[in-house]
Order: structure tokens, then sequence, then C-alpha cells
């Protein structure tokens, strides 16, 4: 059988796993995914047929952070399977060609899956000058994007430079910064925005994919639901230090110490969506503010250009704060504006599934 | 991670346990199983406590070991797990309350029987060449 034949139950099989170990897969991507339980069966069979889907990443503007914390994110368990199991058929940084030999091999995977691949991109589109700022073997990235996305099954934009611009697009945006679904339209899109993002993320958005064919619900920044439905805010363990109006005020100070809500010292928690507070970092050691430090809102469009990390959302900085209590009142409000922000996206319909 | 026991109210406990009456009435009138998935709830960890706690514990503890352990106990209600899936490194990534006959996982499956009944038989066969020759 060849290797692209091969169903991903055979694989499994081939290297030992039993259904149970599919079926425990499954029971923990429909919790991550906040699907029913009852569904994990169906995903578990349908990942049991499936085969191998064909991935083309490309870089554009970039550092490369997104790639190398998806790299390092995996234990060598069943995840790391489902990642043989998808065939990354083009990445600069991975891959041995180079040159022509490269190109040649883009052009091949396209041609062989063509209006079946998935379409990763990591990094800013520049459109200024004509794209000049980013090039590949002499392309403009957003020629390659146009090029490209018109055979993708759907696009999976990485990362908060490919979402909505990022850091590229922070003011004065020099290149003429965009995310792609400023390029793109007519395909289906989904932004996993972080910076860099949470690695279970795309590993949620691949398998979901996988198992029912196209992309999980999304929410009206085109973000998976799942994962983003709520706010940092919401899930957060200070939130109840919040609640009661108990603040740090600066990073060392008792209030600091006892672990108390950091909104006065600039975490951008209640308007952040995404899930870091409850999947964690480097295998669920911890995540920024359990380290001590505010979030900085890297998931949402132009985080840098928000105000500063350390000034407050209602516009103070700790340092020469002394109303706590209107900080509380006016946190206790926008608090409440981003709650409701957050359900009223999660009642929205999916988009642009395929 | 300190727990605030800001969640942990009766209320929540006792809502668990309606809707999971109302999954063991289903399984005992239609027998279809049924689960609730509790890391999707916003339980603190001492809401959990009261929740585990309120079920208590049956006659049955299985362990599974695929891909990490996991660990399957049947509460004092009859038709009641509490399953718990860890990783490999420990940490605990699904926790459900399954009400079921018996967790389907735990049930062998038939893929998994006829590849052991193939390598039996080529087993055998081994093992009946090697006494021949």
């Amino acid at each position: 059988m060849t290797q692209d034949a091969e169903t991903l139950g055979t694989m499994l099989a081939r290297r030992g796993f039993g259904r149970r170990s599919l079926l425990k897969f499954a029971i923990v991507m429909t919790s991550s995914l906040a699907l029913p339980p009852s569904l994990a069966p169906v995903m578990a069979d349908n990942l049991a047929k499936a085969k191998r889907q064909s991935v083309i990443w490309l870089s554009f503007q970039e550092c490369t952070g997104c790639l190398e914390t998806l790299l390092r994110s995996s234990a060598p368990t069943i995840d790391a399977l489902i990642f043989d199991f998808i065939s990354l058929d083009y990445q600069e940084a991975l891959m041995a060609s180079a040159g022509a030999a490269a190109e040649l091999t883009l052009r091949q995977a396209v041609a062989a899956n063509q209006g079946e691949y998935l379409l990763a991109i990591d990094g800013s589109v520049p459109l200024k000058d004509g794209g000049v700022y980013s090039l590949t073997g002499g392309r403009s990235n957003v020629s390659m994007l146009e090029e490209f996305a018109v055979g993708a099954k759907a696009i999976l934009a990485i990362g908060t430079c490919a979402a909505y611009g990022g850091i590229p697009k922070a003011h004065p945006n020099p290149t003429g910064a965009v995310g792609v679904e400023d390029v793109i339209s007519g395909k289906p899109i989904v932004n996993i925005p972080g910076c860099p993002p949470v690695p279970e993320v795309l590993s949620g958005v691949l398998v979901y994919f996988v198992s029912f064919g196209r992309l999980p619900d999304l929410d009206d920044r085109k973000r998976p639901l799942a994962y983003f439905g709520t706010t940092i805010h919401d899930q957060c363990y200070r939130r109840p230090f919040y609640d009661q109006g108990k603040f740090a005020k600066s990073f060392d100070d008792e209030g600091a110490r006892q672990g108390w809500c950091l909104f006065e010292l600039g975490c951008k928690g209640p308007t952040t969506h995404n899930a870091c507070a409850s999947l964690k970092w480097n295998n669920g050691t911890s995540f920024p503010i359990e380290s001590g430090h505010g979030c900085i809102g890297c998931s949402e469009p132009d985080f840098w250009d928000q105000g500063g990390f350390y000034t407050s959302l209602a516009g103070g900085s700790a340092a020469g704060w002394r109303n706590a209590g209107i900080a509380a009142a006016v946190g206790l409000a926008g608090g409440a504006a981003a709650a409701l922000s957050a359900r009223s996206k999660s009642s929205r319909p999916p988009e642009d599934k395929p | 991670m300190r727990d605030f026991n800001f969640l942990a109210d009766d209320g929540l406990v006792d809502a668990i346990l309606s809707e999971i009456a109302g999954l063991l009435q289903t399984l005992i009138t239609d027998g279809h199983s049924g689960s609730v998935d509790l890391l999707g709830l916003p339980l603190s960890a001492s809401c959990l406590a009261a929740l585990e706690q309120r079920l208590g514990k049956g006659e049955i503890t299985a362990i599974l070991t695929a891909a990490g352990k996991s660990e399957f106990r049947e509460t004092s209600f009859a038709g009641i797990w509490w399953s718990s899936h860890a990783d490999e490194t420990g940490r605990v990534a699904a926790m459900l309350i399954e009400v079921a006959l018996v967790p389907q996982i735990l049930l062998a499956d038939l893929d998994d029987m006829r590849s052991g009944h193939q390598r039996l038989l080529e087993a055998t066969n081994f093992s009946r060449q090697r006494k021949s020759a």
C-alpha cells in the first residue's frame, strides 16, 4: 500500500496503536473542540477511514516563531502521529530542497492535490510598492497567495500576522502589511491568531477538518469558536480577585504576591479571545498571567497599537493610579461588555464552510 | 493554582446531577448511553470534588493504558461512570461522566479482534511449522 492510499486507522495499527487509542484521542479532541462527547466515536471512525491530507505551507512576512512553537509542541503521543498523517508537501524552512527544486516541488504538490489541499500561511502580506518587501524566488507574497489560494480547499491563517497583519502592520506599517483575508475572498479561511498561536488550536482545527471535511464553527473574526469563544478574563483563575476589586498595583507589591488581578498593570485579558488560560503552554505548565505578567492581547487585531502593554484597559497605569475604586468600576463595566461581546460572537452562525 | 471556590455552589452540582439523572433514565428506558464533559464546564476543583463526593464510589475501577493512563470508576449509582483520561505526560486531558452499561472504550473493537485473531493464527502456524521441521 502506498503512503498516500493508507488510511489513518491502518497507519496507527501498523505502528501498534489499537482502536482504543484512536477513540481516546477522539474523546480528548471532542472535549477540546467543545463538541458533544457523543461525537467521539464518529470522529474516531472518520479519522480511521481518513486519507492523508495535503498541506502546503507558505511563509510570508514573519519571524518563524509560529512554526517554532508548533514544531516544539508535541509530546511523542498519538497527536504526533496525526501530524505525521498530514502530508506537509511544501514548507520552505523544513524541506530539504531549495531553489528550482523547491519551486518544482510546490508546482507538483499543487497539481497533485488541486482543489483538495489546505493552504497554510504564516506571516503578513505586504502590499505597498507592489509587495516588494517580501519575496520568495523573486515573487511577491501577494502574488503567490493569489495563485495558490485558487486550488485550496481552505486556508489556514496561522498566527496574528497572517490573520490580521500582526506586528508588521503596527504603526506606521511601512510595508503596507495586511492579513490573508484582506487579500483573498470567496475561500473558506480560518484565522488561528496568537503571537505565537496555541499549538493545540492548530491540532484541533486539523483534526476537525480531517474528521468532518470542513472547518469548525468560527466567530466573526474567523477564529475557531471552540477556542476563541470566551475571553482570557472569563477563564482566568485570578478572576475572583477582579470581581472583589483586588488589584496588584505593581509587579512586586503585596497584591502581586497574593496573586491578585493584573488588570491595573495593563492585562488585556478582558478584551482578548484565546484559549491560553485553559490549554496553557508548554504541555499545560502555565500561561503568562499565571507567571505574573498580564495578557498582552496578542490574538486580537492591531494588538501592538492598543496603547501600551502596561496601560490598563481603563486608561490608567498602575504607578500613578490612586483611585482603585474608579478602576474597579470601569473594569467591571469593561468585563461585562467583553463577556457580552463573547456571547454575541458565540451565537453567530458559522461562516465559510467548504 | 489556587482554588478560589467561586463556583463551588450546591446549585451547580445539583444541576449536573439532574442532567445525569436524565441520562440514566434514557439509558434505562431506551438503552442509549450519554455523557457529560466535565472539562467543558466552568467547575472549580472544589466543585468537582463536591460532585465526586455526591456520586460516591462503586464496585468497579478499570484502568486503560493507551496513549497515557485512563481510569474508569463506577460511582455508587450503577451505570454512572467517572472517566478520566490522562495523556502520556500525566496531564488530565478529558474528564467525563459516562452513563452507560460500560464505557464504550473498554469494549473490544471488532477490527482489533480480527487483527488479533489473524496474529494468533499466524503464531499457531509458526509453532506447528517449527515442530514439524
